[in-house]
């Protein structure tokens, strides 16, 4: 008992210390050239040239591959838990494609009429997108009992809302293309200070949402019928985990557009090292290896072929897509997926 | 001890479609309730519905002198427990912290335990003989270990009345009958009425208070296991011909 809570104390502050060495990494290197003593130097003289390249590109972009990494992973870790199913995840399941489709339609649409969008329309398009999928899902899920086939129908959801919005860019003829089209592979860059503001209000406040769902995800580990009979509201807390997994991917893919695999490599990572999926302790390091696993995801993307950037799902998928695979085949022993 | 803890009455069970119908019984405190019938009869289904899983179709059920329907789910998760066939599959969970979740109607909106928590998980885990299985790995030990870990969890939730479906099925002789001894002292030391569905006639015959034999959707004969188990009726509630009843059953 007290090993576990050592380990879990250690876990953290590795992770913990981590974030701020990601944070910093990303902050203090890039292709501009500056050295690591102009950038300190950067951030507390405003209106020089440093000033400018680390408030309004480095920092707010460092801050949001930290918040939105732990966005997904929350994300991923809810639908994983939902599903009973370790492979299950935003990117995964189409939700992150959903809420694709909707931004880039809205986008289009703004763009045509030439108005601005806020943050929030953009959330709110993310939204309605990545819950249709899951709706989608749902019904099949309700159909088709065999998780199997729930990933196959989720993988054909991202395909067919993946060919709509390729189909809408490629039609639409506006100078926001340039953006729409890196923003559709996903994409850190670009990001602004207010965008982080909006960022830091909605990621933190839906992840102390599912913290304070500890206890009754603690039950639902045992399966629906155990949860009910310990007193759960089942039902609730169904809807609860959907929207919250649902609002945690439209922010992201609002922001940065679908990034694919960290929802469900990173709460298997952070699973792994603590060696518990008690979700009191779970939840908080699962935000913080996602943020980690982004972090660290976005330096390679940016800085590997430099001044070349990558894009960051081509990175995640490189480390994330394995840990799928490791997964699969360990399960193969046990169980039939 | 001789308050009626469980009653139902007129009571029938479903999805949808009704499953068993018009079912009646009463369970003291400190009484044990076996029901016996051929599988697909529904057992399972009414054992569900008195649990609140599914939704009942007509009649009543009363816990310990509250109307069923009228419970909130911790009220009604403090009163009774459950022991299901399903066999959860879980992701590096101890087997300490599956007994554990017996407690979440008592805890706090963190789930953390107090040391009362604490010392009831502990009871209940040496009192199935699972204490030494407390850091194991839920999902690493063996069918008979995991059917005992979850009895703990369902007594350290502290019920009344207790419902287990088939607990008995995948043990074996030895587990089985220090299964059925769990369930004994728990009706005779705690009053606990438990209510259980199983196969094996004889160690039914042994543990019962009252047998209700349940075939095709009824009761189809209610009484003390000296009524019930008598070659008649159990030739025709297992549709079994002399010749198999003769050799197998009654040596």
């Amino acid at each position: 008992m007290s090993s576990q809570k050592l380990k879990s104390a250690a876990v953290f502050a590795g992770l913990i210390l981590l974030s701020l060495l990601c944070l910093g990494l990303n902050v203090f290197t890039g292709g501009s050239g500056l050295s690591v003593r102009e950038a300190l130097d950067g951030l507390f003289s405003e209106g020089t040239t440093a000033w400018n390249i680390m408030w309004k590109i480095r920092v707010p972009r460092a801050l949001a591959a930290l918040l939105l990494g732990g966005a997904l992973a929350l994300s991923g870790y809810l639908l994983q838990t939902f599903f009973h199913n370790p492979i299950a995840g935003p990117f995964v399941l189409g939700v992150s494609s959903g809420a694709k489709l909707t931004v880039a339609l809205l986008m289009i649409t703004a763009a045509g009429a030439g108005l601005g969008l806020t943050s929030a329309a953009m959330i709110g398009a993310a939204f309605i997108g990545s819950m249709a999928s899951l709706g989608l899902v749902l019904l099949v899920s309700r159909r088709v009992g065999r998780v199997s086939t729930l990933v196959v129908c989720g993988v054909m959801i991202g395909y067919i809302c993946s060919a709509v919005t390729d189909f809408a860019v490629t039609f639409a003829d506006d100078a926001d293309i340039v953006n729409l089209r890196s923003w559709s592979m996903g994409s850190f860059s670009g990001t602004d200070m207010d965008s982080v503001a909006v960022m830091a209000a909605v990621v933190p406040a839906a992840a102390v949402c599912v913290f304070l769902l500890s206890k009754p995800i603690g039950a639902y580990r045992l399966g629906e019928s155990y949860a009910r009979s310990s007193g759960v509201r089942v039902g609730l807390l169904r809807a609860a985990m959907i929207t919250l997994s649902g609002l945690l991917a439209a922010c992201v893919t609002a922001f940065a557009g679908p990034i694919s695999f960290v929802g469900i490599a990173a709460p298997h990572i952070t699973g792994a090292m603590l060696g518990t999926s008690k979700p009191i302790t779970l939840i908080p390091a699962c935000f913080l290896g996602g943020g980690i696993f982004c972090s660290v995801c976005d330096l390679i993307a940016r800085t590997a072929f430099s001044p070349t950037e990558l894009g960051i799902s081509a990175v995640t998928a490189v480390f994330g897509a394995p840990v799928v695979l490791a997964i699969m085949l360990k399960r193969k022993r046990g169980e039939a997926l | 001890m001789t308050d009626i803890l469980i009653s139902a009455k007129g009571l029938s069970a479903g999805y949808g479609a009704p499953v068993v119908t018009d079912v009646d019984f009463t369970v003291k405190g400190g009484e044990i309730l076996v029901f016996i019938g051929p599988n697909g009869g529904g057992k399972s289904t009414l054992l569900r519905t008195l649990a609140g899983e599914l939704k009942k179709l007509g009649g009543k059920v009363a816990l310990c002198g509250a109307d069923g329907d009228r419970l909130s789910p911790r009220e009604r998760a403090k009163k009774l427990s459950v022991l299901l066939t399903d066999r959860p599959r879980t992701d590096r969970m101890t087997c300490r912290e599956v007994a554990e979740t017996g407690r979440y109607p008592y805890t706090g909106c963190f789930g953390l335990l107090s040391p009362e928590d604490k010392k009831a998980v502990d009871e209940a885990m040496e009192l199935v003989g699972a204490a030494g299985l407390a850091d194991r790995d839920f999902s690493a030990v063996s069918d008979g270990q995991r059917q005992r870990v979850m009895l703990a969890r369902a007594i350290c939730q502290e019920p009344e009345i207790m419902l287990l479906d088939e607990p008995t099925s995948y043990l074996d002789i030895h587990h089985k009958l220090i299964f059925l001894e769990v369930l004994q002292r728990l009706a005779a030391e705690k009053g606990v009425a438990v209510i259980l569905s199983m196969h094996e006639l004889e160690l039914a015959a042994k543990i019962a208070g009252q047998i209700l034999c349940i075939k095709n959707g009824r009761v189809f004969r209610a009484g003390t296991p000296g009524e019930v188990f008598t070659e008649p009726v159990l030739r025709e509630l297992f549709d079994l011909p002399e010749s198999l009843y003769r050799r197998y059953i009654n040596v």
